[in-house]
């Protein structure tokens, strides 16, 4: 098989996935009453990525025969998917059920950014425990619960920082802590997978070939399983702390944004004036 | 001026502000001007050493095949001129400049902790001093700055050359670390009312950020360098490949450390540069959130570029293109940083002093430098490149033709209000051309040397078409560098006795520091005016048209931080990552088989889980103990106290037990890879231990004399968080070391 024959073919029209691609939109499309802003598109973004995902060939990859293609996937629903929809929510006060209703337990660990970090980052080691990760490529139910929880995490990771809730928004400066030591967090687990000479996940030692492209992946590619795992380690480790980091120059732009509180902005209206002469001498 | 002056803020009233006088009074002083002077006195000396250095190599390679110098001369003389110029130059100039500077720039008294500072400061000569007494003792290091082991292990550097090095550069990054703490807690803390974060002072942001540089990057080195110490005292194997270890890991725990470092030694020289370009452009500076965004970025970024420094090493095809990808990505940061400054100077009234001349310099060679650094993320160049005067090239353009330029600009810039008088315009303009022709001289051809294929660290060249010329040219430069030193220091000196008084704002600048006289008073401020915007003293001289207020009217932050805290907090940040390495080590050497004692052979999880829950429990008491204390319930206090004391010691009796039972059947630290890890991580992890008890029984002696009687309980609360974050460590180790044997 061609890298081209490949990519053609791995196609998986996983109708779970499809299905939850559209559920996506139509609720979110009743939600705001089908009267759509520019923010759609980061729920359109948001949901190809996810498409993209589970059922292009990076799938086919990650099923049993990278360790780089798991991790790739790992990434994109962690870190990828959960912000793009995030942000494609509007501003909202917190929902009664929330503060008091039967979601209130919920809310705690919303309202809670430790418990928040935890998640995001403890699901990024949980997960790359040898035992967990051997398992969920081997069993196909811990495998959608990998799936499911991943994304879950991520979105109570991002909550914090773009979470639709302004009340529950963390203050930019806290956010910055917040995502550079989720960024410590990863890097340390994606070195000691990077350097690590033993394997993470020893399935991916020894591929079932089951589709036929063991002899591409190693031969023409080039990527034989010590190399896959120290790309895997190495995506872990670059990538993921450059998308913190785009976070951080996020926060860092809406704190430099901020005006402060209602009557500073009636103040500095009256001083628009003074504003707009140019302050050369 | 007289209206305006009503709405200044008073600060404080000083204590007994007369200045001290005599020798005595600067050795004993905790004044931060007099320290930052300390601090700029000691650098210069260090520099007029390290560029006779210099100047050594030069004439040694002014000829091919010369024999000035011989081999091993050559080597630790090259070796002692990038430990000076890198240790005891550059970062404490900068060092020094922000201990100047900081406090005045944001209406402090002093920085947040006085008598650490001049702790600091005295590390640096005792550092220096140590470093140099290596010539006395048998030989100067003649391994490199970055010592690369194995060339750095006892059977290749015979002499206590290496020995001095490490020890002194521990020292020294102590210190270095010590003035970054307080400088971290001074700007977080001490800031004159109205003085926001979003408020300040470029150079000010850059220190800040620099600072955090600092405390996160040195203890990588600091962790590295005890490992080479133990290495080479101890018989172990950390970096030794015979036995086991790895010299590739040195590298990897070095260079984690120096790259940051050169971002160390450049952004508060960024700093300079974006306080001079705007006074002497006449405008603010443009992008101002562009530039102090830009910096945090250039902070991120720089520890994730590290491996470009190991292209030639071998780290496989992921490695190099992730780092080359990383590599080149920091250039847009710093672009930013050039683009922002020139268009500063774009359609600005310019002002060409020796300060903005220098300046000026700064921004064409540091973006040479920058230019050609790229280059180097491109994997296949820095193969052919990595190890010639195209480097030496590179990286001279970036701190000598960057720093140093940013440097004297700041010199020029800062020296009226730090001795009250200016430097002679004419000795500057003099000493800028010499500079300026004398450094693209020296170091412009080293490019071309280079790309010809001239190695670095080599004490002597063949005689090749066009090298004997070459060389001799940059020679010539390189002369014509250290001449225009001499003017500077004649000016220096000059300028002192005869300078022209400088009054308090000679260059009509807007940052807090010139609102004071020139030298400031030992209180620096008596009050500080409103400060609504970046350009206070624009605002003042302006009132009809201000700069508009930045963040509103809020005259604090969101957030009030206690000074303790802040010290204590980035003290336990940079403890972590000194563990960190250890950690790191650990497991880097532990997860595959080797020959002798082995972690499932020698230790006991069991054994060790009680005493894990003993020192657990200990943190639980000294948490109960500050809540009482807070409470004003002193004797349960003391109880409480004596009980964590307790359970610490039984924690360190059972370790010592531990070890105890290891060294009796035979394994000392030296037997092999598993037992020098594990000695390491657990000894220093007692050692923390041990001051901690130490600490506790301090607070002990101070409850009992009734110190904590007027509810000032800071220290009770920082050593309190000091000893949980000693148990939170042994969480981790006791799981990387112990628990890993039940899986």
């Amino acid at each position: 098989m061609t890298t081209r024959q490949f990519l053609i073919s791995a196609w998986n029209w996983n109708p779970w996935v499809i299905a939850i691609c559209v559920i996506t939109i139509l609720i979110y499309s009743a939600q705001q009453r089908f009267h759509f802003t520019r923010k759609i598109g980061w729920l359109l973004a948001g949901l190809a990525v996810f498409f993209l995902t589970l059922a292009s060939p990076i799938d086919a990859l990650a099923n049993g025969y990278l360790f780089s293609a798991h991790m790739l996937q790992h990434l994109l629903l962690l870190l990828i998917v959960p912000p793009l929809i995030l942000l494609s929510l509007s501003p909202a006060p917190v929902p009664d059920s929330f503060q008091n209703g039967r979601w209130k337990w919920l809310n705690w660990i919303l309202r809670h950014p430790l418990a928040n970090w935890f998640l995001g980052v403890g699901g990024m080691w949980l997960w790359h425990a040898p035992m967990l990760c051997n398992a969920a490529v081997s069993n196909v139910w811990i495998h959608r619960l990998q799936y499911v929880s991943l994304l879950l995490m991520g979105f109570a990771f991002w909550w914090p920082i773009i979470g639709p809730w302004h009340k529950q928004r963390i203050s930019p400066l806290a956010g910055i802590i917040y995502l550079f030591s989720a960024c410590v967090g990863c890097t340390i687990l994606g070195i000691i997978i990077t350097f690590s000479p033993v394997e993470v996940c020893s399935i991916y030692l020894h591929p079932v070939d089951r589709l036929g492209i063991l002899s591409l992946i190693q031969n023409q590619w080039g990527l034989t399983p010590a190399k896959d795992q120290q790309l895997g380690g190495l995506l872990m480790w670059v990538p993921a702390c450059l998308i913190y980091f785009c976070g951080i120059f996020g926060l860092f732009a809406r704190w430099h944004g901020e005006t402060g509180d209602k009557e500073i902005i009636a103040e500095s209206q009256s001083t628009k004036t003074i504003m707009e002469k140019p302050y050369v001498h | 001026m007289s209206e305006a002056a009503s709405t200044f803020v008073a600060i404080e009233t000083p204590a007994a502000a007369s200045a001290p006088r005599g020798l005595f009074s600067w050795v004993a002083t905790v004044d931060h001007k007099r320290i930052g002077i300390l601090y700029l006195l000691t650098t210069l000396v260090f520099f007029v050493i390290g560029g006779v250095e210099a100047l050594l190599i030069r004439i040694q390679l002014a000829r091919p095949n010369n024999t000035f110098l011989s081999p091993d001369a050559f080597d630790q003389i090259f070796t002692m001129h990038g430990t000076t110029m890198i240790f005891l130059v550059v970062m404490p100039t900068l060092i020094g400049l922000a201990n100047y500077l900081v406090p005045l720039m944001i209406g402090a008294r002093d920085m947040a902790f006085p008598r650490l500072n001049a702790l600091s400061f005295w590390l640096l000569p005792c550092g220096g001093l140590l470093l140099h007494f290596s010539l006395l003792a048998g030989g100067a290091p003649a391994v490199g700055w970055f010592s690369y082991a194995p060339l750095s292990e006892t059977p290749y550097a015979t002499t206590s050359g290496v020995d001095y090095w490490t020890l002194s550069l521990l020292i020294l990054g102590i210190g270095s670390v010590a003035a970054s703490i307080n400088l971290i807690a001074t700007i977080l803390t001490q800031r004159a009312p109205g003085l926001t974060i979003r408020r300040l002072p470029l150079f000010v942001w850059m220190v800040f950020v620099n600072s955090f540089l600092v405390i996160l990057a040195l203890p990588a080195l600091n962790a590295a360098i005890v490992m080479l110490f133990i290495d080479r005292h101890l018989g172990t194997h950390f970096f030794a490949p015979a036995n086991g270890g790895s010299a590739v890991l040195w590298q990897h725990f070095f260079w984690s450390f120096g790259h940051p470092e050169v971002y160390i030694m450049a952004l508060p020289a960024f700093g300079i540069i974006s306080e001079v370009v705007p006074v002497f452009a006449r405008r603010p500076i443009f992008g101002y959130e562009f530039v102090a965004a830009s910096t945090v970025a250039i902070a991120l970024l720089s520890f994730g570029v590290w491996a470009h420094h190991m292209f030639a090493v071998g780290l496989g095809h992921p490695m190099d293109l992730f780092f080359a990808a990383t590599s080149m990505m920091i250039a847009v940061p710093t672009g930013i940083k050039v683009f922002a400054w020139s268009a500063t100077m774009w359609g600005g009234a310019i002002r060409l002093t020796t300060a903005m001349l220098f300046a000026v310099a700064f921004l064409i060679q540091f973006t040479i430098g920058g230019l050609s650094g790229i280059t180097f993320a491109v994997v296949p160049i820095d193969w052919q490149v990595t190890g010639t005067y195209y480097l030496v090239a590179h990286f001279h353009y970036v701190l000598f033709g960057g720093t140093f330029f940013a440097v004297f600009a700041g010199l020029y810039y800062w020296f009226p209000k730090i001795t009250g008088r200016m430097l002679s315009e004419r000795l500057g303009k003099l000493n800028f051309w010499m500079a300026l022709i004398g450094f693209n001289t020296a170091f412009f051809v080293q490019h071309f040397l280079g790309l010809m294929g001239m190695a670095r660290r080599i004490y002597t060249y063949p005689d090749l078409p066009g090298w004997g010329l070459l060389n001799m040219i940059s020679t010539v430069g390189a002369f014509l560098l250290g001449a225009s030193v001499l003017v500077l220091l004649w000016n220096i000196i000059v300028s002192l006795r005869h300078g022209k008084p400088a009054g308090d704002n000679p260059w009509q600048a807007w940052t807090l520091e010139w609102a004071t006289t020139s030298p400031p008073p030992a209180q620096n401020f008596d009050r500080v005016p409103p400060i609504r915007s970046r350009r206070p003293l624009w605002d003042l001289a302006h009132p009809e048209n201000p700069d508009p207020i930045v963040g509103g009217i809020a005259a604090r932050d969101g957030f009030v931080l206690e000074k303790n805290r802040v010290g204590i907090v980035s003290f336990l940040i940079t403890e972590s990552v000194f563990f960190l390495m250890l950690i790191l080590a650990y497991l880097y050497y532990n997860t595959h088989d080797m020959n002798g004692p082995t972690p499932a052979t020698m230790l006991n999880p069991q054994r060790t889980g009680i005493y894990t829950l003993c020192l657990l429990a200990s943190s639980f008491t000294i948490w109960l103990a500050v809540k009482k204390l807070e409470r004003k319930k002193h004797s349960a206090f003391r109880w409480l106290l004596t009980l964590t004391i307790l359970l610490g010691t039984v924690f360190i009796i059972g370790q010592g037990r531990e070890y105890l039972r290891i060294f009796h059947s035979g394994v000392m630290v030296n037997s092999n890879l598993f037992a020098t890890t594990f000695f390491t991580l657990t000894g220093f992890h007692g050692l923390h231990v041990c001051v901690g008890v130490i600490a506790l029984l301090i607070l002990m002696g101070l409850s009992l004399a009734g110190d904590f009687k007027q509810g000032r309980i800071e220290a009770v609360k920082s050593i309190g968080l000091y000893w949980h974050f000693v148990d939170a460590v042994w969480l981790v180790v006791f799981s990387v070391i112990y628990l890993r044997l039940l899986l």
